[in-house]
C-alpha cells in the first residue's frame, strides 16, 4: 500500500493551479485527460477505501448496481458542456469537480466493476460508445460554440476525441468478442 | 488430440533438422536483398561523403540529391524492412515449428510487391525526377510513378505482417499456454509496422492526385504529421528488432540466461503503446502547433526512453550475472570473462555500447531549446548514424554471423568470425569518426542535407572543412567495413563448409516467475496505442484542417 502515496501526490499535483490551469486551457485536455486521470485516482485510491471501510462498501453497494449507477451519473453530467463552463467560472463547482471525479465516479467503479456480470460489463461499454458517438456529434456539427470558455476549434477537436474513442471502444468489443480471450490462450 | 500430437511431433522435427528448405529460401532471399542495398546504399554513402568534404565534384547525372534521396531509401525502407522480415520469420519458423503454407505464399507475394514497388520507386530516382530525399514531403513533388512503388511496398509490407499474425495466432490455438519469446518481439514488430505505415499509407493517397496534378495544392502541415507518425516508427521498429536479439539471442551466445520473460514483455508492449506519437519530436520547429502541445509531446518521447533504460539495465545485469557463474571477479573485472573473441557477442555488444552516447543524444535534441540548435544540421546526421548506423545495424551484422549459416545449412569458419572481429573494429572506428565528427561540424552549423558549398567562401562555411575531412575518412572505413560484411554473408551464404548451425534461443534462470497470460493480450495492447495516438494526434490535426492556410502546388528543386 506504499503506492498510495504517490496516487495521493499525483492527486494533489493535478490539482495545484498552475496544474489545473494549464490543463484547463485547452478544452479536449480538460475533459479527456484531467477528469480520465481523477477518476483514475479514484480507482487506484478505492482498495484502501475497501479496506477501512468494507461494510459501508458492503451495505450500499451489495450487487455493483448502485455503485455503477453513481458512476454512470456522475460521468454523464461532466460531460455537459454546461458543467464545463461552471467549473471553469466558479470555485466550488471546479471543487466539486476535484471531489466527485475520484470519490464518486473512481471509487465506486473499481468497487462494482468485479461485482456485475460479463454482459453488464459489455452493455456499459456499448452505452459510453453511444454516449460518446452522440457527443461528438453534437461537438462537431454544433454551428454555435457551446461553452463560453472554449473557442469553437476546441469544440470541434473535442467532438474528434470522442469519435476517437468511440472508435477505440468498438474495436475493442469486436476484439474481445471475436477472441474470447479465455478460450485461445 | 491427434492434431497435437503431430504438433508436437513438428516442433521436435524442425528442431532436429534445422529449418525447412522452403522457409529458409524466404529467409535467404530477404537477407540478399537486405545486403545488397547495404552495398549500393554504402557505396552512394561515400560518394555524399566525399562530396561534403569538398573531395569528389558529382557529375550531373548523378547529382547529391539523387543520391541522398537513393541512400536514404536503400538504407532505411530497403535495408530495415529486408532485413528485419527475414529474421523474424527465421524465428517464427524456427519456434512455431516450421511457417504454414498460406503464409509462406503471402511471404513471397509480398516480396515480389516490395521488389516491384522499389523498382517503380527506383526509375524516376534515376531519371532525377524523385530527388525528393526518403522524407518526400511536400512541397517538395516527385514523378507519381515514385509514390506508386511506395504504395506497393507498403502492401508488401503488410501482406508480411498479417502473414505474421496467421501463423502466430495458428499456433497460440494449437499450444494453449505456452509462450515463446521471439515470436512476442515479432508479434510487436508486426504490429507497429502495420499500425505505423497506416499514417504514410495515407499520405501517400493524398499526395499521388497532387503528384498527377489532379488537385492543385496540398496540405503541407498534415502531410509532414502524417509522414513522421511513420518515420518515426519506423526507426523504432529497428530498434526493437535489435533489441530482440539481445534479449533473446545474446545471452544464449555468452552461454547465460534470458532476462525475466515477463519485465521483457513489458517492454515491447510499452514500446508497442508509445511509440507512433513520437514522431512529433521530429516537428519542433514546424509552424502551427502550439507551444503547449509540443510541450505535452516532449512528455511522450521521453517516456520512450524509460524501456529503453529497462532494456540497458537487463542487459549488463545478463552480463554480469554470467561472467561472474564463469568466474569473474570484482567490481568491473567479470568483463573479462566474457567472449570477446566471438564477433556474435562482440558485434552487438559494441551496438549496445553505442546507444548510451546515442540515446543521450536523442533526450538531448527531444528538448525545445537544444531542438533550435540541432534542428536539421549535420548533427541530426551524426544522430542517427550511431542510432541506425551503430546501434542498429552492428546488431544486425552480428546477428547476420549465426543467422546466414542457418538458413544456407554452413557453418561459421574460424576465418570468417576473425574476418567478423576486424570488420566489427573498422566499422566502429569509422561510425565513430563519421557520426562524431557529423555532431561537431553539426554544432558548428552546418546544415543537413546540402551538397557542398562554401557559401562565396564564407569564413564559418570555411571552418567546417576540416571536420568535413574527418566525415569523409570516416566514411571510407566504412565501404571497408560494408566490403568485408558483404563478402562475410556471401561467404557464409554460398562458400562455407555444410553443417548444422543452432538457432541459439536462450533459455530463462530456472528460478524464473512464469509469464502472466495477460501479456498475450494484443487487442488492448493495440486499442491502448489507437487510444493514444488518438489523443496525441488529434488537437495538431484538427487544427491544421480546420484552420488550414491555402495548400501548396507541387515543387520541383532538383
Ligand atoms: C557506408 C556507410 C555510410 C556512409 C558513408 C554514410 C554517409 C552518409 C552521408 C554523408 C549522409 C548525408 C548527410 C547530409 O549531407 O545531410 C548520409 C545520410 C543518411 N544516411 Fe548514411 N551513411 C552510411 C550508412 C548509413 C546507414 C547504415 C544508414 C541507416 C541505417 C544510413 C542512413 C542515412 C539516412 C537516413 C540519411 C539521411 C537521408 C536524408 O536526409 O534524406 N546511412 N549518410
Ligand atoms: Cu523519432
Amino acid at each position: 500500500m506504499k503506492g498510495i502515496y504517490y496516487v495521493l501526490l499525483l492527486y494533489a499535483f493535478l490539482m495545484l493551479p498552475p496544474v489545473a490551469s494549464l490543463m484547463e486551457s485547452v478544452m479536449i485536455i480538460h475533459m479527456h485527460m484531467q477528469m480520465t486521470l481523477f477518476v483514475i485516482i479514484g480507482f487506484l485510491l478505492a482498495p484502501v477505501l475497501q479496506k477501512k471501510f468494507p461494510r459501508f462498501f458492503e451495505e450500499w453497494n451489495p450487487n455493483g448496481i448502485p455503485g455503477i449507477l453513481l458512476f454512470v451519473i456522475v460521468i454523464f453530467y461532466w460531460t455537459l458542456p454546461r458543467s464545463m463552463d461552471e467549473a471553469l467560472n466558479f470555485w466550488y463547482i471546479e471543487l466539486f469537480k476535484f471531489i466527485s471525479l475520484p470519490f464518486l465516479a473512481g471509487v465506486p467503479l473499481r468497487d462494482s466493476w468485479r461485482k456485475i456480470s460479463p454482459s453488464l460489463k459489455n452493455g456499459l461499454i456499448i452505452l459510453f460508445t453511444l454516449l460518446f458517438i452522440l457527443m461528438g456529434w453534437l461537438y462537431i456539427w454544433s454551428p454555435n460554440q457551446l461553452c463560453n470558455n472554449y473557442l469553437m476549434i476546441d469544440q470541434i477537436t473535442l467532438g474528434w476525441g470522442f469519435l476517437l474513442t468511440a472508435v477505440c471502444m468498438i474495436i475493442y468489443l469486436a476484439y474481445s468478442y471475436i477472441t474470447d480471450f479465455a478460450k485461445t490462450v | 488430440m491427434e492434431a497435437i500430437k503431430k504438433e508436437y511431433w513438428k516442433d521436435k522435427a524442425n528442431k532436429a533438422l534445422g529449418i525447412s528448405p522452403e522457409d529458409a529460401r524466404i529467409t535467404k532471399s530477404y537477407l540478399i536483398v537486405a545486403f545488397a542495398a547495404i552495398l549500393v546504399g554504402g557505396l552512394l554513402g561515400l560518394l555524399q561523403g566525399m562530396n561534403r568534404a569538398g573531395i569528389l565534384e558529382l557529375p550531373v547525372w548523378l547529382n547529391y540529391y539523387k543520391v541522398l534521396t537513393a541512400h536514404g531509401l536503400l538504407l532505411v525502407v530497403v535495408l530495415s524492412a529486408f532485413f528485419t522480415i527475414g529474421y523474424f520469420y527465421a524465428g517464427l519458423s524456427h519456434s512455431l515449428g516450421g511457417l504454414l503454407p498460406k503464409v509462406r505464399k503471402m511471404a513471397w507475394i509480398g516480396f515480389w510487391m516490395k521488389i516491384f514497388g522499389f523498382v517503380l520507386a527506383v526509375i524516376p530516382i534515376l531519371q532525377g525526377d524523385a530527388s525528393v530525399m526518403y522524407t518526400f514531403y511536400p512541397p517538395m513533388a516527385a514523378a507519381p510513378m515514385f509514390y506508386i512503388g511506395l504504395v506497393f511496398i507498403v502492401l508488401g509490407v503488410w501482406m508480411l505482417a498479417f502473414g505474421a499474425f496467421i501463423n502466430v495466432a495458428n499456433w497460440r490455438k494449437n499450444h494453449k499456454g505456452q509462450h515463446i519469446p521471439i515470436s512476442f518481439f515479432a508479434m510487436g514488430v508486426f504490429v507497429l509496422l502495420f499500425f505505423g505505415s497506416l499514417p504514410v499509407a495515407i499520405e501517400v493517397l493524398y499526395i499521388i492526385p497532387w503528384a498527377f496534378g489532379w488537385i492543385e495544392t496540398i496540405n503541407v502541415m498534415v502531410s509532414r504529421t502524417l509522414f513522421w507518425a511513420f518515420g518515426h516508427t519506423l526507426v523504432n521498429i529497428w530498434y526493437m528488432t535489435a533489441i530482440s536479439a539481445w534479449y533473446v539471442f545474446v545471452p544464449k551466445i555468452i552461454d547465460g540466461r534470458r532476462w525475466s520473460d515477463l519485465l521483457t514483455r513489458i517492454v515491447v508492449i510499452a514500446l508497442v503503446i508509445m511509440n507512433i506519437t513520437g514522431g512529433f519530436h521530429h516537428q519542433i520547429i514546424d509552424p502551427g502547433i502550439s507551444e503547449s502541445v509540443k510541450y505535452m509531446h516532449v512528455f511522450m518521447s521521453l517516456a520512450i526512453g524509460f524501456p529503453s533504460l529497462m532494456t540497458a539495465y537487463a542487459m549488463f545485469a545478463v552480463f554480469e550475472k554470467t561472467a561472474r557463474k564463469k568466474g569473474g571477479r570484482g567490481l568491473v573485472g567479470w568483463y573479462k570473462k566474457l567472449p570477446w573473441g566471438d564477433v556474435r557477442f562482440l558485434a552487438p555488444f559494441i551496438a549496445m555500447a553505442a546507444f548510451i552516447p546515442a540515446g543521450a543524444g536523442g533526450i538531448v535534441q527531444s528538448t525545445n531549446q537544444l531542438n533550435q540548435v540541432a534542428h536539421n544540421t549535420m548533427w541530426v546526421v551524426g544522430h542517427f548514424h550511431l542510432t541506425l548506423g551503430m546501434t542498429v545495424v552492428m546488431t544486425f551484422f552480428g546477428v547476420s554471423y549465426w543467422l546466414v549459416p542457418y538458413v544456407s545449412g554452413r557453418v561459421l569458419t574460424k576465418e570468417i568470425n576473425k574476418l567478423g572481429v576486424i570488420q566489427t573494429i573498422v566499422w566502429t572506428i569509422g561510425m565513430v569518426l563519421m557520426s562524431g565528427a557529423m555532431h561537431w561540424v553539426g554544432l558548428l552549423g552546418s546544415p543537413r542535407r546540402t551538397s557542398y558549398s562554401t557559401y562565396f567562401d564564407n569564413a564559418t562555411a570555411l571552418s567546417w572543412d576540416p571536420y568535413l575531412f574527418f566525415l569523409a575518412i570516416g566514411g571510407t572505413l566504412l565501404m571497408i567495413g560494408v566490403l568485408l560484411q558483404v563478402y562475410a554473408v556471401f561467404h557464409m551464404m554460398f562458400l562455407a563448409p555444410k553443417g548444422e548451425t543452432e538457432f541459439p534461443v536462450a533459455d530463462v534462470e530456472e528460478d524464473a516467475t512464469p509469464t502472466p497470460m495477460w501479456t498475450e493480450r494484443w487487442g488492448l495492447w493495440i486499442v491502448l496505442m489507437i487510444g493514444l495516438v488518438s489523443m496525441a494526434y488529434v488537437i495538431p490535426l484538427v487544427d491544421f484542417i480546420v484552420n488550414a492556410p491555402p495548400g501548396s502546388p507541387p515543387f520541383k528543386t532538383w
